[in-house]
């Protein structure tokens, strides 16, 4: 019986943050249309999306690590989805640690430079080596803001630092015990989503979309896919670190709609950065306060 | 191309496809033409004055993100290839290499007077005058250059044709490979050839039709050289001293 529950958990805990993560592209997609003055897509645009590129009759496949890079960047972020707790379901989440949450958070990122390997266009090389670099620039902020949540909460698991913030109320919660490490993180999650400033591997009029160049039909639903997994992977880890994870749904939803909202905002008014830039920003100003606030936990 | 019937600014409809009396028997595929039709990622090819109509016709003025269609930066991803303009030979070359890129189903939409007739530059010698001799078209917007709005009102029948089932065009380019072929080939002479292997394909995605094979792709056979990779060098070989070849 505990193992059906665990296996009902694996298989509904993506699909509801498939499902979140398909209206965080509409909201992102609204966003820059309400910023733009237009009218934007209608609310199922992102489904229409997906459908017809699986829709595709014929398909432009250039291997089998292509094909495999597409199912290592979905799948990736799909064992993200397990070890991230929503309200009501934990999934793995307490056998599996922060650190681990962060390593398969990089598979993705792995996987498509695999499959787009395999691609040989120039611009998705370029584009890939890029991706990762911008892995880099944010993955290192982001352990020392993981490293300062663990020493707070003194537990390297989501479940118990989720319960340490809702056991205490909002006096508890991350963003108000480790305001610098908060800031921090939304400056990375901010890397992280790689949107406009931070947009420098898709760069759709300097290299063509990076390494999305050679994807079409079912390679680039997938694609679309993951895109949806990462909003909500993205929001769902600051949340459950800052802002007490979810008491409930509502709540839950509210406060990940929010922490993607805030950097939306602001990105679509910016031109992008050049790949140094990005790390000379990402590795100085989060770093800097991840530090000093990593510095004033432990003291 | 001297008489008006000639000058295809209707294409003749499809038969409608039938259900055969059972409500349910179309429902997955109804629902693909949908969101077929609702979904329109656009590959603009601009060769012309037509583009300077797009970019009001996709910001803020007129938003065709409301429509469902974005512009799109690669053939592998787009589903509309969007003519704007004269087509010289030299372009049309590449059109066909970015049209035989793009995943099916896919639609070639012609803007401008010049795509459906050559336009003013009927009396060029080096202007491809009917851009569907060359590869199939699903729509033509005439005009000089047509206004947004008859861009975007060109667009919205072009989503009701595939809604409807109505925009197969992309299956005849296979099923009559030998015909367009033939008149690339008048153009291009006897060695034209591109890297995608289109009659392969034709086989592989059941798209075979009688005249996918014929006279010019007998011709297409006999002159085809077999696509290898680029040698990877470093270097820059012989023109330099110090580069290794």
């Amino acid at each position: 019986m505990k193992m059906m529950e665990l296996l009902l958990e694996l298989t509904v805990m993506p699909l509801l943050a498939f499902t979140v993560g398909l209206f965080m592209v509409l909201m992102m997609r609204k966003i820059a249309a309400k910023i733009q003055r237009r009218v934007g897509p209608p609310l199922l645009q992102p489904l229409y999306d997906i459908v017809k590129l699986y829709a595709k009759e014929t398909q432009s496949s250039h291997g089998l690590l292509h094909d495999i890079g597409i199912v290592m960047a979905v799948g990736g972020y799909i064992a993200a989805e397990t070890m991230l707790p929503v309200p009501g379901m934990n999934g793995i989440a307490d056998k599996a640690g922060m650190l681990t949450l962060a390593y398969v958070t990089m598979i993705p990122s792995l996987g498509l430079a695999l499959g787009v390997g395999q691609c040989a266009n120039p611009n998705g090389s370029i584009g890939i080596a890029r991706a990762l670099t911008a892995m880099l620039a944010y993955d290192v902020p982001f352990v020392v803001i993981i490293f300062g949540a663990s020493w707070l909460y003194g537990s390297n698991n989501l479940v118990e630092v989720i319960a340490a913030q809702q056991a205490g109320g909002i006096a508890s919660w991350g963003v108000t015990q480790m305001p610098l490490l908060a800031i921090a993180g939304l400056f990375t999650l901010y890397a992280m989503l790689g949107k406009q400033p931070f947009e420098i591997y898709v760069a759709p009029a300097e290299i063509a979309t990076g390494p999305m160049v050679e994807m079409g039909g079912k390679h680039l639903g997938g694609l679309f896919v993951m895109q949806c997994f990462q909003l909500f992977t993205a929001s769902a880890i600051y949340v459950s670190l800052f802002l007490g994870g979810g008491e409930n749904w509502l709540f839950f939803i509210a406060k990940l709609f929010a922490v993607v909202a805030i950097p939306m905002s602001m990105a679509f008014v910016f031109p992008r950065y050049r790949t140094e830039d990005v790390l000379a920003v990402v590795w100085r100003w989060p770093m800097l306060l991840g530090l000093i606030g990593v510095w004033l936990v432990m003291r | 191309m001297s008489t008006l019937q000639s000058i295809p600014v209707v294409a003749p409809p499809a038969e409608e496809p039938s259900g055969g009396g059972n409500l349910l028997a179309n429902v997955f595929d109804e629902l693909l033409a949908f969101c077929r039709s609702r979904s329109l990622f656009m590959l603009h090819y601009c060769t012309g004055c037509g583009a300077i109509e797009l970019p009001p016709a996709m910001t803020s003025r007129f938003d065709m993100e409301r429509l469902g269609i974005q512009p799109m930066v690669t053939p592998r991803q787009a589903d509309i290839l969007l003519v704007t303009g004269y087509v010289s030979t030299k372009t049309l070359k590449r059109i066909i290499l970015t049209y035989e890129q793009m995943n099916s189903p896919k639609y070639v939409i012609g803007i401008c007077s010049c795509t459906v007739n050559g336009g003013m530059y009927w009396q060029s010698y080096a202007t491809a005058k009917k851009l569907s001799d060359y590869m199939p078209v699903d729509m033509y917007i005439a005009g000089c250059m047509p206004r947004p709005e008859a861009v975007i009102s060109g667009l919205r029948e072009l989503m009701e044709n595939i809604r409807a089932g109505r925009s197969d065009n992309w299956r005849d380019y296979y099923q009559r490979y030998d015909h367009y072929l033939g008149n690339q080939q008048r153009l291009f002479g006897e060695h034209w050839q591109t890297p995608t292997d289109v009659i392969g394909e034709a086989r592989h995605y059941g798209q075979f039709g009688p005249e996918t094979l014929g006279e010019h792709t007998a011709l297409l056979e006999r002159h085809q050289t077999p696509l290898l990779p680029f040698e990877m060098r470093l270097g820059l070989g012989d023109v330099s001293k110090g580069g290794k070849s």
